[in-house]
């Protein structure tokens, strides 16, 4: 060991270090510490020539060690490990010294004392650059079948463009049929496209590709593995209809006697216990909804089971049993959408008292030509079209009360917006006013399309509406400051419409911790990192998109559900994916197979095990194995390290630091 | 764009006018509905200490339709004209050409116009100009007459086809 002939490279990075620490003092320092044969400082080693220094001093045999301090090693230790790579020399003999981030940054107002604790880091960084041992990546094989978990517009677009590129897809939908949000919209900003004229072919597509699989009325129920070989089972509910035989024709669905709101219409119009989700639902079969069903509740009825046996495919099966299927996958993609904020709780707007105060999903429903009213808007409480709406923004969002969220839904201003214009077009002489915050209309073509609004006479009023109630004559009166004139307003409307932001999906937790991926404040998925890694989870192989993340509309959401399809492509497309070394090994022979291991470890990647001498010890499953480092701290006999995080390199540093 | 009958100003328990509202708009060549409320008219306003209301509060109320109070402000009659606002507004919108409409339903209304106004509408109906020839001054404060500096008399007075014109604007004939 006492041959290494360690270089020592100190970067400025311009004057984020530089000019606090001093790196030349730092350098003349670390000249005479044992093992270090040079050290050389450069105003921004990850440069070009920067590297090349490292490099000519490895090639030229001057040096067989590589201590950087620089930056985070979570920044530029790949980067430095290419370096000696590419010098010939193993990746894995290069130290991080943080001076930048644990030192220059933290210290600006000090630079003497925070040169002199530069100087400690580097001595740190050398003692242990004496220990470390050259390591070899390794490779495991990983399997190209990618789980998709959601079948909205982001799990059906990742989807498709993993089964074009010859991925196979098992495409997860908790509802019984594939469609998501989009299939309730009538239509999409701010082009006004038919939003099922777009979705649908999409979704006959997805379901019709050879290399897709369908798992509807069907849940994600565990995940075991890692990134190329995920473990994942998945509960497949019953429908109680053979999908084989229905042929999806309905008379089931008109002799059933009970009805219950539709989810689909968002209450605004009733379904049967049996039904079939919407007319282009996918698959197009009637699927029996127990909770509400007489056979289910009380034994009787079975109605639907006798129609369909005498007048068409004998489909209907109140014997079908839950099945759990296991799936071995390469990656996952999650992209399972977002709810709707339910605005009972906001009894100052009266929704769920008032009939006619409903949601923006549920005026969709309204406005939809294949809604329950066929694209007549009228009102709940007595069927008639409304001579005046007004549109209350922002209901659950840009709010700290609790229930509230924090966030802006991103969407609400430009979807009211469209409603206002749909409105106006079906309706000339109605009179639709808006009470927003503000107005967000970020996206391509979405300022002008608020213009457009404008000039159809659509009111916008700055302000939150502070309350809603119901005059004498049954009229909604809706009070709000105009902050813009400071005149406080009343004024009667007909109906009332609340734009409800967006809320992580239910299950969104649940989901979360079988993947184990975090999730963020807000309660969605958190990316790994959100402007370079957007569609990335911390764990390997598990991808995210859409509103999963956060709320976002159809634009990003495509945009992001190709992003990740295209992630998980170039994971898995070799065949084989390189696990770093950097992971937990065992001393078999100190191990006295206590498992306090495999009890601490959080990614179950240490189990105990019988060896070949019977002897029970600890296994580590290196592909798991994230190297954090838990199951050394526990060992207690020091049987079980990570790589280069050996107990006597820590040691070694330990006994320079507190020299 | 309809005001809404059923909309109540709870400050003052003003109901828009929607008849005077449509008048207003059709004598302006481009209707407030841009107007953003970004308040840029009013922060570069050039009459701004003397305005009770600020120009995007007049466009504001106006385009609600609460018309009425502004015809009767006295805040109409501060504004100097700059056309700043016009010139600087994003969306296009001319709050000082709606000031002008607005002081024009006044006057054809004969509600009371500021002195200053009115001895200048006087000096336009007896001599034709805003404001008459006056005598042009040194630094040592000796006046001279435009004789005296050889320049020609003014033509002063309206033909009879201009004061017709000028009456028929302010609403009186």
């Amino acid at each position: 060991m006492g041959e290494v002939r360690i270089g020592v490279y100190i970067c400025h990075c311009g004057t984020n270090i530089a000019g606090v620490v001093d790196v030349e003092e730092v350098r003349r320092y670390v000249e005479g510490l044992p093992g270090v044969v040079l050290a050389k400082t450069y105003p921004y080693m990850c440069s070009d020539p920067g590297q090349n220094l490292i490099k000519e001093d490895i090639e030229g045999g001057l040096v067989d060690r590589v201590v950087v301090a620089a930056c985070s090693p979570r920044l530029h230790e790949p980067t430095f490990r290419r370096v000696l790579k590419e010098a010939g020399l193993n990746p894995y003999l290069l130290e991080m010294a943080n001076i930048r981030e644990q030192c220059s940054w933290v210290h600006m107002g000090e630079p003497r004392k925070a040169t002199e604790k530069a100087k400690d880091i580097v001595r740190m960084a050398v003692a242990k650059a004496r220990l470390l041992s050259p390591l070899q990546p390794m490779e495991v094989p990983a399997r190209r079948e990618v789980l998709v978990i959601g079948g909205g517009i982001a799990g059906i677009t990742a989807a498709l463009d993993l089964a074009n590129a010859g991925f196979s897809v098992y495409l997860v939908e908790r509802a019984p049929s594939i469609g998501g949000h989009m299939a309730q919209l009538d239509k999409t900003f701010p082009t006004m496209d038919c939003s099922q004229c777009i979705l649908t072919p999409r979704m006959v597509d997805v379901a019709r590709h050879p290399n897709v699989q369908l798992f509807t009325n069907s849940e994600v129920v565990g995940v075991e593995g890692f990134a190329g070989n995920f473990k994942v089972r998945v509960l497949r509910k019953p429908y109680y209809v053979n999908l084989d035989r229905c042929t999806g024709c309905g008379l089931c669905v008109d002799f059933c006697p009970i009805e219950v709101p539709s989810e689909f219409d968002v209450g605004m119009a009733p379904r049967k216990a049996i039904y079939i989700p919407f007319p282009q639902a996918i698959p197009h079969v009637a699927v029996i909804d127990p909770e509400h069903c007489l056979y289910f509740m009380k034994e009787k009825c079975m109605v639907c089971e006798e129609v369909c046996q005498e007048l068409a495919a004998g489909a209907v099966d109140f014997s079908q049993q839950p099945e759990e299927v296991e799936l071995d996958v390469g990656a996952i993609i999650v992209a399972t959408g977002y709810d709707l904020y339910d605005p009972m709780q906001d009894e100052e707007y009266g929704y769920g008292r008032y009939e006619d105060v409903i949601t923006a999903l549920q005026m969709e429903r309204l406005l939809s030509a294949s809604g329950p009213t066929r694209g007549e808007v009228v009102r709940p409480s007595d069927k008639e079209k409304p001579g005046k709406v007004a549109y209350i923004q922002c209901v659950g969002s840009r709010s700290l009360r609790p229930g509230h969220a924090s966030y802006c839904s991103r969407v609400c201003c430009m979807y009211a917006i469209k409603q206002a214009l749909q409105l106006k077009e079906k309706y000339p002489d109605i009179d639709v006013c808006i009470f927003y915050i503000d107005l967000r209309t970020f996206g391509r073509g979405y300022e002008e399309f608020y213009w457009r609004a404008q000039e159809h006479g659509v009111r916008f009023i700055r302000g939150k509406v502070a309350e809603v109630w119901r005059s004498r004559d049954g009229r909604l009166v809706v009070r709000a400051e105009d902050t813009l004139t400071g005149r406080v307003l009343e004024e009667e409307f007909d109906m009332v419409v609340l734009s409800a932001g967006l809320r992580p999906a239910e299950g969104t937790k649940e989901l979360a911790t079988l993947l184990k991926v975090p999730l963020g404040p807000d309660g969605f998925f958190l990316e790994a990192h959100p402007k370079l890694r957007p569609v990335d989870t911390v764990v390997e192989g598990i991808f995210v998109c859409g509103t999963a993340t956060g709320p976002k509309d159809i634009v990003d959401t495509v945009a992001q559900a190709k992003a990740a399809a295209s992630s998980a492509m170039s994971l898995l497309s070799q065949g084989r994916i390189v696990i770093e070394p950097l992971v937990a090994t065992v001393n078999e022979g100190r191990c006295r197979g206590c498992g306090r291991c495999e009890e601490v470890c959080e990614f179950g990647a240490v189990s105990v095990e019988p060896a070949e001498d019977g002897r029970l010890v600890a296994k580590v499953n290196e592909a798991l194995c994230t190297g954090c480092g838990a199951c050394s701290v526990r060992c207690p006999t020091g049987a079980i390290g990570v790589r280069n995080f050996r107990p006597e390199q820590i040691r070694a540093q330990v006994a320079v630091a507190s020299r | 764009m309809p005001g809404g009958a059923s909309m109540t100003d709870l400050m003052t328990m003003a109901k828009p006018d929607e008849a005077l509202r449509r008048k207003i708009s059709s004598r302006l060549a481009r209707w407030p509905d841009f107007c953003l409320q970004c308040g840029r008219c009013t922060s570069g306003c050039t009459a701004f200490r003397l305005l009770e209301l600020k120009p995007h509060e007049i466009v504001g109320s106006a385009r609600m339709g609460f018309v009425e109070e502004l015809v009767s402000s006295r805040a109409i009659w501060d504004c100097a004209l700059c056309l700043k606002c016009a010139e600087r507004c994003p969306q296009e919108v001319s709050p000082a050409e709606l000031i002008l409409v607005l002081r024009n339903e006044a006057v054809s209304r004969g509600l009371e116009v500021p002195e200053g106004l009115r001895n200048i509408l006087m000096s336009l109906m007896e001599v034709g100009l805003a404001f008459g020839p006056r005598k042009a001054m040194d630094r040592s404060g000796r006046t001279y007459g435009r004789d005296e500096l050889g320049l020609p008399e003014v033509r002063t007075g309206l033909s009879e086809g201009a004061l017709m014109a000028l009456m028929e604007l302010l609403g009186g004939a």
